[in-house]
């Protein structure tokens, strides 16, 4: 009997009129590792609901089908008897927190509790956790404290240390620097050695290839296949349903680099099986130099009010092309920004934006000149439409309601939403809310556009809109500088990078020659862009190869 | 966000940091009580000494300032209004164009700011120098049922969070323009759009978190235990019977004597 058994599962959410979930059917065995994949709103995150309960025992609204958990049927199950077997890590990790505990140990310990461990369990599971997931020297250290990656790791810990039998990971690596990501997976990797099994969403799929057994690929609510990675990937409508197949699929497809009618290789390695060559086409644009705005930082020093030093002396000079902000989690880039917006005050140093002092103005003055999309959507949101979120902008800079609102209108337009105009930003997923974030701040036209993580839990329709989006903004002549976490993102779009860690500039050129620094690279936690890994292993393999003749 | 309570964390404690939960609630109840029982302002103003020395023993006396400052507009209508029109009017303290202050009046509105003032500090001593995870604790383990034990630390943190969730939608108002900082009529001027929000944001934290406490087994019907022995505090049961018999003694002092 398999572990979990999905039986022609149906979902529609209350007050909806299209189903979330139709006709889902397929079982997982204990120690698998299943990975969901499909564009944003293909119903991914409700299918993880339902696989721990929250659908329909929190979400109430019409449910048919079944699904069976070691034989029990969820629907007639408690909601608790079904979370002490099943874990699950939210897509936003700030929602995740109890809101009881006041330190990160103790907000781990705040489920180990509930499950009654002894004390000694419960310190031994807490520091190994902790371990885990790389936040050991932040374990006194207040949750809501964190920075955004530091609190998602502090959110797969909690669940991981309260060792369910079934994982449910929704998008759990979205906010990670690279390295992080890679652990993650090798940690649920191994889990799954120990016999735990694992059903994560994610976007990254060329990690979903690497580690995952099956995959099932969700579009529009429908399971449209579920299969090995390699056969899933190499679908010729992927694209059609908004999947982006690992670049290594895309390489081997671009050259049809396969083995008599078997699939397309998913990972490197098989990849590297074949002959041929990877041109760096495309990659690391040269962006023009245009006249734009203009941020001076000069010695910029930062502390939050527990003293600890988060910038440390930073100078840089920003403006004429897209910047890139690359680096570890907690590394300071959000403060950094923050700073920029004069939402924070500098502790020593200053910051010049054009002719201004941050320091001689208020953020609500900067609002014309520089924007900022926060990295938690939920911090920007306050409204209760979206369309009026959009207006709230515009409408503080003095134009009338019906300019705001046709400028609210376009701005929606450009980011894919102009339809959900009307909802409440808290219905639609996490990804269209950072849509929302975007929309808001553009509607304001500043001169001065700073994205923080834009690319978080956007599919590949949404990466696009994106890269558009900053390229528009360019040609306009906006500054703009992006924080981002995805390398081949970073890679394509912008001309210039910044690696900070730990409070300091460790590199500021052009990104080619920031992925040409492989110590910087591995001390910044960040990864190189899977395409120049591609072209690299290639070279590698290339020099050491025997030579013949 | 700033730390999410009101607790102030001192890195090498104090003797009233010390003291357990329990007996600081015993010392609350008591204080409050007798200073509602004892009749001359000298008696009141002894109870009142005793939890301002409390809070200055604790090094948390700077933090009950700014919470007296929040109660003066309650303090300040009190002594307005018994102040003018208690009915006891016999002695003029102050003509204040058509008003007149009497003594009477003005005494009885003294003695319960007194009241108020005590009840703020004591109150103070206990919210200022007890973690509130482990007040409530306390409370659960001498019986309180742990979804109650959430609603009170949720109670306790309510003005902390209100501030952390302002503070939120301020920097996400004036990131987009409206002006916040500068004069006083900004500021008031730019309160009232918030509320709406605060109130839409608290709503749908409170449904987020309601998810996040189901999946943490928050509502499993097992036996919960507790990383952290609560420390055992050796003069509790003096402290305790002393602050009984005191109460005792007032009460029968005021009621039979
Ligand atoms: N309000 C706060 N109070 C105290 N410390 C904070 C606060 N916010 C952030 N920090 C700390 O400051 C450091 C930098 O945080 P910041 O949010 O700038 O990191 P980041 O580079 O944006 O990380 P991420 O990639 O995870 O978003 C972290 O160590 C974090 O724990
Ligand atoms: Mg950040």
């Amino acid at each position: 009997m398999s572990l979990l058994h999905v039986e022609q599962l149906k979902y529609r959410y209350p007050n909806r009129s299209v189903l979330a979930l139709d006709e889902i059917s397929f079982t997982v065995d204990k120690g698998e590792f299943i990975g969901i994949a499909g564009r944003n709103t293909a119903g991914k995150t409700t299918l993880c609901y339902a696989l721990c309960g929250l659908v329909p025992h929190f979400f109430k609204g019409a449910y048919g089908g079944r699904v069976l958990l070691d034989g029990d049927e969820i629907l007639a199950s408690s909601l608790s008897r079904i979370t002490s077997k099943v874990g699950f890590v939210f897509d936003n990790p700030f929602s995740q927190l109890s809101g009881a505990k006041f330190t990160v140990a103790d907000e781990i310990a705040f489920g180990l509790e509930n499950l009654g461990l002894p004390r000694e369990v419960m310190h031994e599971r807490i520091q190994e956790s902790l371990h885990m997931l790389g936040i050991e020297h932040l374990r006194r250290k207040n949750p809501f404290d964190l920075s955004g990656g530091q609190m998602q790791r502090l959110a797969i810990a909690s669940i991981i240390a309260m060792q369910p039998e079934i994982l449910v990971l929704d998008e759990p690596t979205s906010q990670l620097d690279p390295q992080g990501a890679e652990e993650v997976f090798t940690i649920v990797e191994k889990l799954t050695q120990d016999g735990m099994t694992i059903v994560m969403a994610e976007k990254k799929m060329e990690k979903l290839a690497a580690y995952s057994d099956r995959i099932l690929l969700l579009h529009d609510g429908k399971l449209i296949q579920d299969g090995e990675p390699a056969v899933v990937f190499s679908r010729e409508d992927l694209m059609e349903m908004g999947v982006e197949p690992p670049i290594y699929t895309t390489v081997a497809k671009k050259y049809g680099l396969r083995k008599e009618s078997s699939p397309f290789p998913v990972t490197l390695e098989e990849l590297l099986a074949f002959e041929m060559d990877e041109p760096l086409d495309g990659l690391f644009p040269l962006q023009e130099k245009l006249e734009t705005s203009h941020i001076h930082i000069e010695e910029l020093s930062f502390s939050y009010s527990d003293g600890q030093k988060v910038l440390d002396s930073i100078t840089l000079d920003l403006s004429s092309e897209p910047i890139a902000i690359v680096g570890q989690n907690g590394a300071g880039k959000t403060t950094l920004v923050k700073l920029m917006k004069a939402l924070l005050i500098p502790s020593d140093g200053r910051i010049v934006i054009d002719e201004t002092d941050t320091i001689d103005t208020t953020a609500a003055k900067l609002a014309k000149k520089v924007g900022l999309i926060f990295q938690n959507p939920d911090d920007q949101i306050f409204k209760k439409s979206i369309l009026d979120e959009v207006m709230f902008g515009p409408l503080n800079m003095g134009i009338t309601k019906a300019e705001a609102k046709s400028l609210a209108l376009q701005q929606l337009k450009a980011v894919g939403l102009r339809e959900k105009a009307e909802e409440n930003p808290y219905d639609v997923s996490l990804a269209e809310r950072k849509l929302i974030g975007v929309a808001s701040i553009l509607a304001m036209d500043p001169d001065i556009i700073i994205f923080d993580e834009p690319t978080m839990g956007q599919d590949y329709e949404g990466k696009l809109r994106l890269q558009e989006i900053i390229a528009g903004l360019h040609a306009k002549g906006k500054l703009v500088i992006c924080i981002l976490h995805d390398m081949d993102f970073v890679s394509e779009v912008f001309g210039r990078t910044i690696v900070v860690g730990q409070g300091k500039v460790l590199f500021d050129g052009t990104t080619k020659a920031a992925f040409s620094q492989l110590d910087i690279v591995q001390q910044a936690q960040i990864e190189l862009p899977h395409r120049y890994q591609v072209a690299r292993a290639i070279q590698q393999k290339r020099e050491f190869a025997p030579r013949t003749s | 966000m700033r730390n999410m309570t009101l607790y102030v964390h001192l890195e090498n404690g104090s003797p009233v940091h010390r003291m357990d939960p329990l007996t600081k609630m015993f010392y609350v109840f008591t204080s409050v009580v007798i200073s509602y029982m004892l009749p001359t302002h000298l008696l009141v103003s002894i109870v009142l000494a005793v939890s301002i020395l409390m809070l200055i023993i604790g090094k948390v006396f700077r933090s009950i300032l700014p919470i007296i400052g929040v109660s003066f507009v309650l303090l300040a209508s009190i002594l307005v209004v018994q102040g003018f029109f208690h009915p006891d009017r016999a002695t003029v303290l102050w003509d204040i164009g058509p008003f007149t202050l009497y003594k009477e009046g003005f005494s009885i509105a003294f003695l319960i700011l007194l009241r108020v003032l005590n009840m703020v500090c004591a109150f103070g001593v206990l919210i200022l120098t007890t973690k509130p995870d482990e007040l409530v604790e306390a409370l659960v383990q001498k019986g309180l049922s742990h979804r109650f034990g959430y609603v009170l630390l949720s109670v306790l943190q309510i003005i902390p969070q209100m501030m952390a969730l302002t503070g939120k939608i301020m920097d996400a108002q004036r990131a987009r323009g409206l002006e916040m900082e500068g004069s006083l009529w900004v500021r008031v001027k730019s309160f009232i759009p918030l509320l709406g929000p605060v109130v839409l944001r608290s709503l749908a934290e409170t449904r987020e978190r309601s998810i996040a406490l189901e999946v943490r087994g928050f509502n499993s019907t097992g036996k919960r235990t507790r990383l952290h022995e609560l420390p055992q505090y050796p003069y509790g049961t003096v402290a305790k019977t002393l602050l009984t018999s005191l109460l005792l003694f007032v009460i029968v002092w005021r009621i039979w004597l």
